[in-house]
């Protein structure tokens, strides 16, 4: 087996991923880099981010109003020094990216331009028109060529991690190509794999996003934190699931039931007003709009069509459409192209698709996971900012600002430990290449595997849902467990080296279980309502005696999940409720002026 | 439910393991007016052969992976609807052009090189810290470039453009846009270093202004107008070399 | 090199025929003929320009060649040909050009073909009025 030794080994070369790389490469242009992606770069699912990426930025805006955003949109599940750090680098690394080359949308006197996004008091997101994530991974990518120590391992497939002597050692990869595998060893690995919402049937992302980094770090004793928050997005197209950006909603767009009617009105996000309202209507958080349209879908005032089942309509008619050209032009082109509407003459169908995981390796400030050597940057990570919800255009921040940091963390790191011993590491690597070449081997097999995926997904998408109860989710769980069971019994068409992707997509379908599981999981466990996790069994409401602490997810082999819970960290923001539209004015007003009196 | 249609999707199969020559299959998949030859691929490697192999991730058509020759013309698959291809059968194909790997997926490595050798990011005009914030630019001067910074790296025009077909060397239409999209940025200044690159024979030079990169772009990039408005850069640098013995830098 | 890896072997595709396989391709085909209809209309030229200098009689020698029906068809054909050049030449010329701003919007590329025909006609009519007002 070919071995290559690196200083860091980086899985994942999105926006995170190359984020990191550029760290390491300028923190210390000796050390070698190991970038290993199982796509190119440019395909990474960084591309398909849309809206924008939130750092103070205005004079009237201020640190403390961005976190106490994020805190309360994340429900008081956030580390709140994480957050206080998110907030303070934010504005820095929006520049370096500017720097770096980034067509940032501009204010008619050349600086950076920043708009209105849901759950965000006073405008803050930085955008590159409505394609923000892929100018951010583009410029990324491109930016990193000008580093020689970057060593690009693309389309490599990573197969495992190597731990040994209690510390992470390296990796195992694929070279998709050939069926190659490669052992790259390194003093450290930073995951940068994303997130895993192929796990759910109706979805916002790519292919590609299957929880990989998440299920070995796992497999691997790390404990994946707060899995049970997934965010539903609440504008995206029906059939397909794809994004339609919040910025839509930021713009002045509009929430309609079948009636025509603004109905988040009805849900604690009104009053309605013509101009959109920072946090309220449809600039309210992503798990209340969500929620709105589960309860509109119940009282029967949703559209329905027999090809998706029921949506709603996002009305950007009163936009226009020079300003729907100018400042959503890759939106018009979905609507017009995938559904065969005029966002500027009708009303575009759109309903709740899952989008974000907002939990993942668990991660302290500095990217560490408790796995010696192993850091988790990005969707794949719960560093802690985006707790029980996450807030639109944070996620983008968080890949360049913990990017930074994972890369400065791992040459730290790297200057305290030296190469393991290649003999030792090279059979474990040889022992992961036996595993994954089981699944090909097999010639008994009797279960296919986009069977147990649409299996998975459809239980996933009826017990993880929106809304939940114990008796559903009690079902997706058991199910979990039978598809694992039969996962063992896997049969593969496809026996070749050269590009064999049906072995690889079996492979992932086995870290979309495990990452189904711990999930899964978590949701049953949580006996209360937060954020994005909200249940219908009783325990409609949060609960900060008993759950105000983060889920752990410990992987316990063919067995379930086992479900622990840490604390959450509390500096300035004790949990109140969370407030949107005329109460969350209310709020606001009111502790403006306590705050004038104290 | 309706009883649904059934349509028949022609694919050129490559598996180095096992031919020496490609070979076509036909498959018949279930079809839906929604359903894009994406989605028809994925029903044949879902249900009927797992064997076949193809890119794919997005489904939105801006990660750049899907690429591939609809009916003999460039397309990304999954922006390129069943029911525009009626009655069938469709034919798919791995982008012209390139060498075929394996069933739908070409050889993306030479494309890639050539991106890193145009020098494809800022390279300042004026140094700046970043407590100095961020460079100014007008959206008068983001408009110069936008539209060429909108590639995404499908390689689309490679497969439409003849020359590239017949001369693998050259640097071709996105990357050439690429270079364009930076030397166009005000924050830049590197244009002298690339102006090396893209004026060779494989540069701008090997480009006979076929124009067809242009329609099949699915950004609307128009690498053509890049590649073909620096041919006039070109011998303006080439002639002015004559008049100043530095050459003519910007 | 690990025994167990697959071999890769690129499979090459011929190019042999490319330019029927689009019509895109065949119009493109076409445009480059046409070059050698410009070519051929200036090789008549400089014959005329050559005659011109040798005196009337091969003057005049030269405009009865014109005159015959071999020529009146390769004229027609030159001017299909020209046509086509000027149509295919019109359509390509935005793309040689810098972006441009007219009263702060950009300048469309039909906008550009389309000053390209103008330009021809106007100078089409005066070439024609030129020589008509000459001859008498």
């Amino acid at each position: 087996m070919d071995v290559f030794k690196a200083d860091v080994a980086i899985v994942g070369a999105g926006g995170a991923g190359l984020r990191a790389a550029i760290a390491v490469a300028e923190a210390d242009p000796s050390l070698t880099i190991a970038l290993i992606s199982k796509v190119y770069p440019m395909r990474s699912h960084t591309v398909a981010a849309e809206g924008g990426a939130a750092a103070v930025t205005q004079s009237h805006d201020s640190l403390e109003a961005h976190f106490h955003d994020t805190v309360a949109g994340g429900d008081w599940l956030c580390e709140q020094d994480v957050v206080e750090f998110f907030v303070g680098q934010a504005h820095e690394e929006m520049v370096q990216m500017e720097h770096w080359g980034c067509p940032w949308s501009r204010t008619a006197d050349g600086r950076a331009n920043v708009r209105a996004f849901g759950g965000m008091k006073i405008e803050r997101t930085w955008f590159a028109a409505d394609k923000t994530g892929f100018h951010m991974l583009h410029t990324l990518f491109q930016t990193s060529i000008k580093y020689p120590s970057i060593k690009r391992f693309d389309e490599h497939f990573c197969a495992d991690l190597i731990v040994d002597e209690g510390r992470v050692q390296g990796v195992v990869a694929i070279e998709i190509a050939t069926g190659q595998f490669r052992m790259i060893q390194a003093k450290s690995v930073i995951i940068a794999t994303g997130g895993a919402g192929r796990v759910f049937r109706e979805n916002t992302n790519g292919g590609i996003v299957t929880g990989d980094g998440m299920a070995l770090a796992y497999r691997h004793g790390v404990p994946l934190r707060d899995m049970e928050f997934v965010q539903y997005h609440p504008t995206c197209m029906p059939g397909t699931g794809l994004l339609f950006t919040e910025a839509c909603r930021g713009e002045g767009g509009f929430l309609l039931n079948k009636d025509g009617y603004r109905y988040l009105q009805d849900y604690g996000l009104g009053p309605a007003s013509d101009k959109p309202r920072n946090k309220a209507m449809e600039l309210g958080p992503r798990d209340r709009l969500s929620q709105a349209y589960w309860h509109e879908k119940q009282k029967g005032r949703t559209l329905s069509d027999p090809r998706w089942g029921s949506y709603v309509h996002l009305d950007l008619r009163h936009l226009g459409e020079q300003k729907l050209r100018e400042r959503l032009p890759q939106i018009y082109e979905l609507a017009v192209e995938y559904l065969g509407v005029d966002p500027a003459k009708e009303c575009i169908p759109v309903l709740p698709a899952v989008h974000y995981t907002m939990g993942g390796i668990t991660a302290d400030g500095n990217t560490a996971a408790p796995l010696p050597g192993l850091y988790s940057v990005g969707e794949c990570s719960s560093v802690g900012i985006h707790g029980a919800n996450r807030l639109g255009s944070n996620s983008l921040t968080e890949l360049i600002v913990f990017g930074k940091v994972a890369g400065v963390q791992a040459v730290a790191y790297g200057k305290t430990v030296s190469h393991g011993k290649e003999a030792t590491l090279r059979k474990l690597a040889e022992d992961a290449e036996r595993r994954a070449l089981a699944l090909v081997a097999r010639s008994d097999g009797t279960e296919r595997v986009a069977t147990l995926r649409r299996e998975m997904a459809k239980s996933m998408e009826e017990g993880c849902g929106i809304y939940r109860t114990a008796s559903t989710m009690q079902s997706t769980c058991d199910k979990l467990a039978e598809l694992k069971q039969r996962y063992k019994r896997v049969q593969v068409d496809d026996h070749s080296k050269v590009w064999n992707t049906d072995w690889l997509l079996a492979i992932e379908l086995g870290f979309l279980i495990d990452v189904a599981e711990a999930m899964a999981h978590s949701a049953l466990n949580r006996r209360e309502s937060r954020g994005s996790h909200q249940r219908l069994d009783g325990f409609e409401a949060r609960d900060d005696v008993n759950f105000l602490k983060h889920s752990l997810a410990h992987y316990r082999g063919a067995d379930a999940p086992q479900i622990g819970y840490g604390p959450v960290k509390i500096t300035t923001s004790t949990p109140a409720t969370r407030a949107y539209g005329a109460a969350g004015e209310e709020a606001d007003r009111k502790a403006k002026e306590e705050a004038v009196h104290a | 439910m309706p009883e649904s249609k059934r349509i028949e999707i022609q694919v050129l199969r490559y598996r180095p393991e096992q031919e020496d020559v490609p070979v076509w299959q036909s498959y018949y998949v279930p079809f839906t007016d929604d359903m894009s030859v994406l989605q028809g691929l994925q029903h044949i490697k879902d249900d009927i052969d797992g064997t076949l192999s193809f890119r794919w991730s997005c489904r939105m058509a801006i990660c750049g992976s899907c690429g591939m020759m609809v009916n003999g013309i460039p397309k990304l698959s999954c922006q390129t609807f069943l029911r525009d291809l009626l009655p069938g059968p469709v034919r798919v194909e791995a982008l012209s052009h390139f060498p075929i790997e394996r069933d739908l997926v070409v050889s993306v490595e030479p494309f890639v090189k050539k991106l890193e050798s145009v020098k494809p990011y800022i390279i300042p005009k004026k140094p700046r810290s970043l407590d100095q914030g961020e460079y100014l630019q007008t959206p008068e001067q983001l408009e110069q470039f936008e539209q060429f910074s909108s590639c995404i790296n499908c390689m689309l025009c490679y497969a439409a453009c003849p020359q590239f077909g017949l001369t693998p060397d050259f640097i071709g239409p996105g990357v050439l846009a690429l270079a364009h999209r930076y030397n166009a940025d005000s924050r830049d200044g590197g244009q002298a270093e690339r102006m090396e690159i893209m004026s060779t024979e494989e540069g701008v030079w090997d480009c006979s202004a076929v124009g067809y990169c242009s329609e099949v772009c699915p950004k609307h990039v128009d690498p053509a107008n890049a590649v073909n408005q620096n041919k006039v850069n070109s011998a303006k640098d080439y002639f002015l070399r004559f008049l100043s013995p530095k050459g003519a830098s910007k | 090199m690990n025994a167990r890896a697959g071999v890769r072997r690129p499979y090459v595709r011929s190019m042999q025929g490319w330019w029927r396989r689009d019509p895109f391709f065949m119009a493109y085909m076409a445009r480059e003929m046409t070059a050698f209809a410009v070519a051929i209309y200036a090789v008549v030229l400089a014959v005329g320009v050559m005659r011109l200098a040798q005196g009337e009689a091969a003057w005049n020698g030269w405009l009865a060649a014109l005159r015959s029906p071999g020529s009146i068809l390769l004229h027609l054909v030159l001017l299909v040909s020209f046509a086509v050049h000027a149509k295919s030449w019109f359509e390509i010329m935005p793309k040689t050009m810098p972006m441009m701003f007219v009263g702060g919007r950009r300048v469309e590329a039909s906008t550009i073909t389309r000053t390209g025909w103008i330009a021809t006609l106007v100078v089409s009519v005066l070439m024609f009025a030129l020589t008509w007002w000459w001859k008498k």
